[in-house]
């Protein structure tokens, strides 16, 4: 079953890889290009993949849990506590991804294009994970012990969780729209086929669906899409042997999200998910020609290295990122993807805002 | 007269053969196989129930027509350690639809370590007619048998339990007992690893119940529960098995107490010794996380493990 679990990661990693890498599905670059060119097609992209996952995620929670008002949470789901930790920490996330210009999965699918930079990031992501389980115990008792799990079908019924998530995301795409100024270079309507798949760069709304698609598979053989799992295992079992983290992390390995246990094993499922997914973003980005060795400048890598720390500390307190938290967050229709979502935004923004003036 | 019997005679007969075949096959009052199993799924009196301790392993494919109980709610009390109580159990059974009359299979994931445990808390409450499938989990789905995702639901069933009865379950003044008296007249099995027997570690890597001191129950045999199988983790056969456990000196003449850390795999071991050789064996579900944390009782530490020494 391992076995099983282990292949059916490598494939869908390669998957997310590759259409991460096509389709630049990059959620700083994505919400950057609105606030800056008010080209709002990559935040639309992601609209579209948080509505095929919240359908999708809908349907398997009816055979998982026919009854979804009985008390008990869809098994694996990422749904998770709602407090202020959680806003603080996707608010931190959000100014990290500012800093490091882009978010934990970009900067796996850059490394495939040869963004060495992107390395110093994961890094930082990796100290930041340390000190998010140097912090978790304070934090834990502090308010998440206490804070609700909230999951929207558990009160509104699945009908009612996915009509009122539609009707958000929807909201959302309205305002986006009418702010879209379409840019000015449409892409070439006379490439060939073979040039629109594999030389340019996919629509983020193609992106978009089948990120979406992959994710309700993922969720339905193995587990829902997230990146962190792996870093923040190694973060933990690194930070266990050098003997400076707590021997205990209080409940830590109650809350469904993206789980970090001490490695017991070289290859997990979240690790050969990673590895796929890195591999596949470079092969696609050698075909595409997207690959290129990037030269790495002080300054870069200090905002990579700070932006990475800075981020693995918000995945750590928040249990995952902008993929494990937000997208497998909100298409489970749990409140901590939605509060996430709108926290991490504005992390960004105002990181941006600060940026620009500077 | 001489009439040829008619193909679809010859056909009905080769089929009835070959269904008593499957039924023999899998004639023990404890266990059933695969085979027997898949042969007889679309049977209305059969309940097949998984009891396994990953989340997310029933809703991502179970045994066609299998009901999903979840050990840590289902079958305890979540707020006192305890087994269910009677009247939760008792209505876990109905919503299942087990009727009186109602054959029940268990399985489970983990070498059916809580299929086990579940057969344990069906016999407390009188519940007979209950078996084990045989390798549990991962047999059936290593030899590709087939798992549906889609829930099952039953109408009410009409069951009524029995008060929960003791014999077949050890607490801590009876264990306390046996091991303080110098000729006890029962045999205690420790089914947990070598090193927590000997006291070289209170508990394996990874679990959260400790205990306050390492070793074993005085008097405790250590015959790991692993032994029981088979490689394909079906259990070994009631010869291998009487040998086994002879050789460790339980041989059924005197009653058994099971016990490991929390309870569960030590079913495992009660259900072969009880269920299988038809010893009479109580499990102690309290285990070493009770005994070991108990002030005044013996305990056999091998390996000299001071606690909380440096």
């Amino acid at each position: 079953m391992t076995d099983q679990a282990i292949v059916l990661s490598l494939l869908l990693g390669a998957g997310f890889g590759a259409l991460l890498q096509r389709s630049r599905f990059c959620f700083f670059c994505m919400t950057r290009d609105y606030l800056e060119g008010r080209d709002a097609r990559g935040l639309l992209g992601i609209l579209t993949a948080l509505a095929v996952g919240l359908i999708g995620y809908h349907a398997i929670f009816g055979l998982f849990l026919p009854d979804p008002g009985i008390g008990r949470l869809p098994p694996d789901a990422h749904i998770g506590p709602v407090s202020w930790v959680l806003a603080i920490a996707a608010l931190t996330f959000g100014v990290g991804m500012t800093l490091s210009g882009s978010c934990i999965s970009a900067h796996l699918y850059r490394l495939g294009e040869g963004a060495i930079a992107s390395v110093i990031a994961l890094i930082g992501v990796l100290i930041g994970f340390g000190l998010g389980f140097a912090s978790w115990n304070s934090l834990y008792l502090a308010a998440i012990q206490q804070a609700p799990v909230v999951w929207l079908p558990q009160t509104l019924g699945y009908s009612g969780s996915l009509v009122l998530q539609l009707l958000l995301l929807g909201a959302v795409a309205v305002i986006l729209m009418r702010g879209h100024q379409p840019a000015a270079r449409q892409p070439n309507a006379s490439m060939s086929f073979r040039e629109q798949i594999f030389k340019h760069r996919w629509p983020a709304h193609v992106g978009g669906l089948a990120i979406g698609m992959l994710a309700v598979l993922a969720y339905l053989r193995v587990a829902p899409l997230g990146v962190t799992a792996e870093l923040g295992s190694i973060a933990r079992t690194l930070g266990d042997e050098a003997a400076m983290l707590p021997e205990r992390l209080q409940g830590l390995d109650g809350f469904s999200g993206c789980a970090t246990a001490i490695k017991e094993t070289l290859l997990s499922p979240n690790g050969a998910f990673i590895l796929a997914l890195i591999v596949a973003s470079f092969i696609s980005a050698l075909i595409s020609g997207d690959f290129r060795l990037q030269p790495v400048t002080g300054k870069k890598a200090l905002g990579h290295f700070a932006g990475g720390i800075l981020m693995g500390w918000g995945a750590m307190t928040a249990l995952g990122c902008t993929v494990g938290t937000l997208l497998s967050g909100i298409m489970a229709g749990a409140a901590s993807g939605w509060l996430f979502a709108a926290f991490c935004l504005l992390g960004l923004w105002g990181s941006w805002r600060i940026g620009k003036a500077t | 007269m001489n009439k040829k019997p008619s193909f679809k005679a010859f056909l009905t007969a080769l089929s009835l053969g070959l269904s008593l075949g499957v039924a023999q096959a899998a004639n023990t009052d404890a266990l059933v196989t695969t085979d027997w199993l898949e042969a007889n799924l679309d049977r209305d009196d059969l309940r097949v129930i998984e009891v396994s301790v990953n989340p997310g392993k029933y809703e991502r494919g179970h045994i066609p027509g299998a009901v999903n109980f979840r050990w840590h709610t289902d079958l305890v009390d979540t707020v006192s350690r305890d087994i269910a109580s009677k009247e939760q159990f008792q209505s876990l059974l109905r919503s299942a639809g087990i009727n009186e009359d109602t054959e029940v299979v268990l399985y489970g994931d983990t070498n059916n370590w809580f299929a086990a445990w579940g057969a344990w808390v069906f016999d407390i409450y009188g519940v007979d007619d209950v078996r084990l499938l045989d390798g549990g989990r991962d047999k059936w789905e290593a030899e590709g048998k087939p798992l549906a995702i889609r829930p099952q639901q039953y109408s009410p069933g009409n069951i009524t339990v029995s008060d929960a009865d003791h014999s077949i379950r050890a607490f801590l003044d009876e264990v306390v007992e046996v091991a303080r008296s110098e000729n006890p007249a029962t045999d205690i099995v420790d089914i947990r690893s070598a090193a927590e027997y000997e006291g070289r570690i209170i508990a394996p890597e990874g679990v959260n119940e400790l205990s306050v001191r390492a070793g074993h129950i005085p008097g405790a045999v250590n015959v790991s529960w692993g032994n029981a199988v088979n490689e394909d983790g079906t259990f070994k056969s009631p010869e291998e098995l009487r040998a086994l456990y002879a050789e460790a000196g339980i041989d059924g003449d005197n009653p058994v107490i099971t016990y490991c850390r929390i309870g569960e795999r030590s079913s495992h071991t009660w259900f072969a010794l009880s269920r299988i050789l038809g010893y009479e064996v109580k499990n102690y579900d309290g285990s070493w996380t009770e005994y070991g944390n108990s002030v005044g009782v013996p305990v056999t530490n091998l390996a000299g493990t001071v606690w909380g020494g440096q």
